[in-house]
């Protein structure tokens, strides 16, 4: 199987490498894996509480280049977004922009659900109530 | 992998041999499949019971069955490997060279078929891998299953030390720094003994679920403690996967891959 030139690029330039403070009351830390494959993925974002804008984003993933390529892209589509745009990102948007083939769909799934996961953690932080669609992807199986 | 069962597994279908399954088939049996040339009934092996034609491979066999064997996941593996070497001889395509356009492709499909099925039994974590497929359990592809909290922090935290080690070797190699290499290869070493004894934890804990699973078969009400035994034997894969990957990272970088 063949990766795709983005894959690939995002792969060999990965966007936006790195970590956040944890602690930070404005950074909100999503950490989901893929059973499957082992792979593992932190995404974290740093929230304007004012304006509800996403100014900083970061990752770390180990896994394939697909998973890489997903949360980098992830973590450039989300950056300048507010909350509710980044939330809105589907994993299809992600297999359309990389063309993943069929085997690695669940590689942008995890992307999409890092997102969420980081959302929801720091409207926990925040004080806000969960709302139906993070309560819904923050719960396990 | 071809697999369309997504109900739950009903155990010993299409399994004539099998007298250790205990449910609804035991009032029936064998299937009732008749020979596609003699059209007595078949007794549901690769050949006719009563005219040794070969068989057509029933639609939703699986792989337990293709070698009469119950669900089972402690098998006795030489004996799986003697049964396919056995069964590699009765059904190559060479013994049906004079036989009818018809049987020729029931040969190759049922060697094609067994090799599919030799390969996914004798590992016994694509065995049980197979199992849990079968039944809905673990898919393949787009569906969540999520891990333990714990476990994804445990996990990033092992891949983040070995991604350290990994970097000071690449950064630290020049001149002066020959010392620190020698180091680093016995901090990798280390870091993946610790890895290997965590695979070797899961394994056996995967071993005693394994004999719990058999246990269950012999139940006649068994379903809810079969699916109960189902979802840890997938909590532990899951677990399982993440570690082996570990151990596979780890050996790369030590250059043993």
């Amino acid at each position: 199987m063949a990766y795709s030139d983005k894959v690939i690029d995002h792969y060999n330039n990965p966007r936006n490498v790195g970590s956040l403070d944890k602690k930070d009351q404005n950074v909100g830390t999503g950490l989901v894996g893929a059973p499957e494959c082992g792979d593992v993925m932190k995404l974290q974002m740093k929230i304007n509480p004012e304006t509800r804008v996403i100014e900083d984003a970061k990752f770390k993933t180990f896994g394939c280049g697909s998973a890489i390529a997903s949360s980098s892209l992830a973590t450039e589509w989300v950056r300048g977004k507010t909350v509710e745009e980044a939330l809105a990102i589907k994993n299809t948007d992600i297999v359309r922009e990389l063309s993943l083939p069929p085997v690695k769909i669940h590689c942008s799934v995890l992307a999409e659900d890092a997102i969420k996961a980081a959302i929801s953690d720091w409207k926990k932080k925040a004080g806000e109530e969960q709302t139906a669609e993070a309560s819904a992807t923050s719960a396990h199986s | 992998m071809g697999c369309a069962g997504f109900s739950a597994p009903t155990l010993g279908e299409g399994d004539p041999e099998n007298s250790m399954t205990a449910t609804r088939t035991q009032t029936e049996p064998t299937p009732s499949l008749s020979c596609w040339s003699c059209k007595a009934p078949s007794g549901g092996g690769h050949f006719c019971a009563a005219c040794g034609k070969i068989q057509p491979l029933p639609r939703d066999a699986d792989y337990f069955a293709f070698f009469a064997l119950p669900q089972k996941l402690q098998i006795d593996e030489p004996g799986l490997e003697q049964r396919f070497h056995q069964l590699s001889w009765k059904l190559h395509p060479d013994n049906f060279v004079k036989a009818s356009e018809y049987e020729r492709n029931l040969a190759l499909e049922r060697s094609s078929e067994l090799n599919d099925a030799y390969r996914m039994l004798r590992d016994p974590i694509s065995r049980v891998e197979y199992l849990l497929l079968r039944a809905g359990v673990r898919k393949e592809g787009t569906t969540k299953q999520q891990a333990p909290p714990e476990l994804l922090e445990e996990v990033f935290e092992l891949n983040e030390s070995l991604d350290e080690l990994r970097e000071a070797k690449s950064e630290g190699l020049p001149s002066e720094a020959r010392g620190d290499l020698t180091e680093l290869r016995a901090k990798l070493t280390e870091a993946q003994q610790n890895f290997q004894q965590k695979l070797a934890e899961v394994d056996a804990e995967l071993n005693a679920v394994f004999a719990e699973w058999d246990q269950t078969l012999a139940q006649p009400d068994g379903d809810a403690a079969r699916k109960a035994v189902m979802a840890k034997l997938n909590e532990l894969l899951n677990r399982r996967s993440y570690i082996r990957n570990l151990v596979r990272n780890v050996g790369e970088e030590l250059g043993q891959n």
